[in-house]
């Protein structure tokens, strides 16, 4: 009894596997319930240890190459540092939230919280002095090295230099002379050209050899001094924290929302005093006034909030979102209209030509398109009634959406609709004849055929259009991010080109892992959708 | 104190509404979106973010950073943001109608000074062999393009034209760099009514590409050098890729450089809002500007930081802070003092001025952006109708009797037009009365009688 218990949890597990396509991991699960231990050691070996052992062979490739394909932008960035920036982006989205919660603190926390604060201040201003301190002294380090490799160089190139002037006016001497010849006639006119191209031949040589000395210097000065890169970074991320620590302060005293509140407040009680007593007519109206606007500052601090800039999370989160509600157009337009193009020949051809034309136009195109289009629905953003309709509905208010997320979404759906409208009409199509004559036998009506024999048999393919779909919409979305400026992961991407600091390559690398993890997880999600809708029980490919 | 006097109580009797002493503004709009590209002179405004003086206005701002010059005023003519870092050319071509047209008005000027023209190593070596002077690591300034002349003569002569790099049609970039290379007697190029990339008869063509991209267009050799603002001409230098050669402070000393753009029907609905937020950035240049008793700035550092952030100008600490602290890198070997690259509040220069538009449309005349030849009125009238001194004056009413701000620091008695100055790389008197004159004072370009 107690045997089939356990094998009814294996056989869950390994349905789930199966289902969610991991099937690599199943020999894993066999070996723990002592499955044919050898054979499945034998698979784990095969199927998992020695790919977990290639992608650490490739990691190890990409820690080895990376530092030695120099750019102008800077190394190629090794794991660690790639590792390093999301941990930088992890802890920007942390300073976020630690500055709102200040921002919200109130009475004795506030209080406490603004005491610890300062003594961090405290501690880390001292610290950014000594760092600063040891920055300047790797820095006359350098300099001092520098100063010794490059000073006989340089020497020798002043007195390269001061040689070839001399030669070359030399050389100038020669010419005049035998141009004076030549004028004279004693001299033939051939001898004054070669003198002259061999001048330009020896001056090309000399410049060719003071450049190369040049470049050996530059090539000195971009090198760059450890000790002085190492105390720099230090210094950097301590007078971050410190200045982080500033704003804190900030936010947790002056601008504080229970700080500003209270001072409102107390302005507005001043005024209601004030006025109670007030002398005449005049006066009191004067007060009056401005009790009122007092009491409408209270009111606006009231529904104060904090005004977070954008993390990482965030943009994630509204790539997403944008993502998904792109599919759902597409998908919202693709199945019936596949649907159709699969029943009705005549509808089929007349839309071959449009499905043909459209289908390979570039995401680029169709932004652009609907940012020009869409851009016309919404002539005033602010004030729009669907926007604002959106915009505070509960789970989606903070994503922010404007129009920027809607024609990025549009332009998902547009590159999205077609493997699902090729693959639903083909689904469709490709009905099994014994089914459809077994609707005729039944007799059974259009919509009733539709929902009992077309739609469940095409449903596999139908899925597998959408996980294309919705595979080609994550790429397309980036891209349309990036363009568009509209918040999300492509943004991000972007921003970060423009920023061109020196986190700017690891922060794309990052992207592009956090990219591929995401759309891997959507494509696994749309094949356990699609396991479930299939009842032949087929393999999904990976 | 007597001329203060005398303002209030002519500007008061007109706005007693709002003269009530140390009070906020009653505002029409208190959720603010504010867009930027990523340049050291966004900092006004990043500042008066981050320093919290909307805050205190009692405006909550986002500000949010625009792939390119075009897309921010569509941005700001379309709503979806209420004002916006713009170039100073901007505004006024949109109000005359060249690109997007659409009436844009500006009360506040952000800075001064701080672009910098850029040349790739290649033609910078080129430039040392035509000009002995040059070939030094550190070359007397100012450079002008003599040194380049031959270089594009030889590149004409294989039926070739130098390409160079501006960040937009109407930048402030395109008419120095226009500046300076016509003050050697290089052509860069004419607009008209069909051309409207300005390529007509020009010995160097000039391309537009965001300041973001710049570096990267110089470095996969598809412009041979550029006008930018900061940090990209010190991202060159830090990168090895080119030469900053000069800066526009040696084209024409104490430039204006950007402003601060909203859409004239928003400061129509929003009045109120429009001064608290020109109050706000009045303070950050302050800030921007304070220096101690010995003349350094001391507020740079702690603004270098906060640009520094991804979600601001996002370059390298180190690259922002040598123009933003007052120095500046022309090569690895050549550094120097630079007080002025950025001027934020000194020498009023936050004032918006309407010589300094005036001097925008005589270069838009003088390259072809306006086909037709204006009257002189219609200079002075455009520049009326951009720049806002009303505005600003008001918001520096409010500081004044506030007390954050003295009344030195604002010019309160001007008619909105600087003195006449011949402080140009090529000494030309540029007398802003005088458009017309000005205009037909230089040897390439369009005149008018």
């Amino acid at each position: 009894m107690a045997e089939s218990a356990k094998d009814k949890v294996k056989y869950k597990i390994l349905k789930a596997l199966d289902v969610s396509g991991f099937t690599a991991f199943d020999p894993v699960i066999r070996l723990i319930f002592g499955e044919e231990p050898q054979k499945q050691l034998q698979a784990i070996v095969k199927y998992l240890v020695i790919p977990f052992f290639f992608v650490l062979a490739c990691l190890w490739i990409w820690t080895w190459m990376g530092p030695r394909h120099k750019t102008k932008s800077g190394e190629v960035p090794t794991p660690d540092i790639v590792w390093e920036s999301a941990v930088i982006n992890d802890t920007i989205a942390d300073r976020e939230e630690i500055k709102e919660q200040d921002f919200l603190l109130e009475g004795v926390e506030r209080e406490a919280a603004l005491a610890e604060v300062t003594k961090e201040y405290a501690v880390l201003s001292e610290e950014v002095k000594r760092l600063k301190e040891l920055v300047a002294t790797a820095e006359a380090e350098k300099a001092e090295l520098e100063a010794k490799a490059i000073g006989p160089i340089q020497e020798k190139h002043d007195a390269l230099k001061a040689e070839y002037k001399l030669a070359e006016k030399e050389r100038d001497e020669g010419i005049a002379a035998i141009s004076e010849e030549v004028a004279a006639g004693k001299a033939d006119t051939a001898s004054l050209i070669a003198a002259i191209r061999d001048d330009g031949v020896a001056t090309d040589a000399e410049r060719a050899e003071l450049s190369a000395l040049k470049s050996q210097i530059d090539e000195i000065r971009s090198q760059k001094y450890k000790p002085l890169e190492e105390a720099r970074k230090s210094y950097d991320k301590v007078a971050d924290a410190q200045f982080f620590m500033k704003t804190r302060l900030e936010f947790l005293d002056k601008r504080n929302l229970t700080v500003k509140l209270d001072e409102a407040q107390s302005k507005l009680d001043g005024y209601m005093t004030d006025l109670a007593s007030a002398g005449s007519a005049k006066d009191a109206l004067k007060i009056a006034k401005r009790a009122v606007k007092a009491e409408e500052s209270v009111d606006r601090l009231e529904g104060q909030e904090y005004a977070s800039a954008v993390t990482i999370y965030h943009q994630t989160k509204r790539s997403i979102f944008t993502v998904f509600v792109g599919f759902f157009m597409a998908a919202f337009v693709a199945i019936p209209v596949g649907i159709m193009c699969g029943l009705n020949k005549i509808f089929m051809a007349c839309l071959t030509p449009i499905i043909s034309v459209f289908k390979p136009v570039s995401p680029v195109v169709w932004l652009l398109i609907f940012q020009i289009v869409v851009g016309a629905f919404f002539p005033d953003p602010e004030n729009h009634a669907l926007l604002n309709f959106l915009n505070e509905l509960p789970l989606i208010s903070s994503l922010e959406i404007n129009p920027a997320l809607i024609f990025s979404a549009c332009t998902v759906a547009m590159c999205a609709v077609w493997p699902a409208l090729v693959n639903t009409a083909l689904g469709v199509s490709s009905i099994d004849q014994d089914h459809i004559n077994v609707a005729r036998v039944l007799r059974l009506g259009f919509w009733n055929r539709l929902f009992k024999i077309v739609i469940p048999s095409a449903l596999p393919l139908v899925f597998a259009g959408l996980r294309i779909s919705l595979g080609v919409g994550w790429m397309v979305l980036i891209a349309a991010e990036a363009l568009s400026s509209s918040d999300g992961l492509g943004k991000f991407v972007w921003d970060e080109y423009q920023n061109g600091s020196s986190l700017t390559f690891a922060n794309i690398i990052m992207v592009c892992f956090v990219v591929g993890i995401i759309g891997f997880l959507l494509d696994r999600m749309m094949i356990v959708l699609q396991r479930f809708v299939s009842f032949d029980g087929g393999g999904t490919s990976v | 104190m007597m001329t203060l006097k005398k303002w209030v109580t002519t500007a008061g009797a007109a706005l007693a509404l709002s003269s009530l002493h140390g009070e906020m503004l009653d505002l029409e709009k208190d959720e603010l979106k504010f867009g930027f590209i990523k340049l050291t002179d966004c900092a006004p405004i990043v500042i008066a973010k981050e320093k919290g003086f909307f805050e205190e206005e009692g405006l909550q701002v986002e500000v949010i950073a625009q792939p390119n010059w075009k897309q921010l005023l569509d941005n700001v003519i379309n709503g979806e943001l209420d004002g916006a870092h713009m170039l100073s050319g901007q505004p006024i071509a949109a109000t005359i109608g060249f690109g997007t047209e659409a009436h844009i008005i500006t009360a506040y000027t952000l800075d001064l000074n701080g672009n910098g023209i850029t040349v790739s190593n290649a033609i910078w070596e080129q430039m040392q062999e035509n000009d002995p002077a040059l070939d030094t690591d550190t070359p007397a300034h100012p450079i002008s393009a003599e040194g380049l002349k031959p270089i594009v003569e030889e590149k004409l002569e294989e039926g070739e034209k130098l390409q160079m790099g501006m960040v937009f049609p109407v930048s402030t970039h395109n008419y120095e760099i226009r500046y300076w290379l016509a003050a050697s007697g290089i052509h860069p190029g004419f607009y008209t009514s069909e051309d409207k990339k300005g390529f007509t008869n020009a010995q160097v063509e000039l391309s537009v590409t965001p300041p973001p991209q710049m570096p990267a267009t110089l470095e996969s050799g598809n412009i041979s050098g550029y006008c930018v603002g900061e940090p990209w001409n010190q991202q060159a230098v830090a990168k090895g890729i080119g030469v900053p050669v000069t800066t526009n402070y040696d084209i024409w000393k104490n430039n204006p450089e950007k402003v601060f753009g909203v859409n004239a029907k928003w400061a129509e609905e929003n009045p109120n809002t429009h001064i608290a937020v020109v109050k706000a950035l009045i303070r950050a240049g302050k800030w921007l500007d304070e220096t101690d008793d010995s003349g350094t700035l001391v507020n740079r550092e702690e603004a270098v930081r906060i640009l520094s952030q991804p979600n601001y100008v996002g370059a390298d600490f180190d690259v922002i802070k040598n123009s933003m602290t007052g120095y500046f890198y022309f090569q690895k070997t050549d550094k120097r003092e630079m007080p002025d690259f950025n001027v934020f509040f000194k020498y009023h220069s936050t004032y918006p001025w309407y010589s300094d538009g005036i001097w925008f449309l005589t270069q838009m005349r003088r390259w072809g952006q306006i086909t037709e030849p204006k009257p002189a009125d219609w200079y002075h009238e455009v520049a009326k109708k951009v720049y806002r001194p009303d505005v600003y004056l008001e918001a520096a009413k409010h500081l004044l009797e506030e007390g954050h701000i003295e009344e030195s620091d604002i010019p309160w008695e001007t008619d909105g037009y600087k003195p006449a100055t011949d402080e140009f790389i090529d000494g030309v008197l540029y007398d802003p009365k005088d458009p017309i004159g000005y205009l037909n004072s230089h040897e390439i370009g369009n005149k008018d009688s």
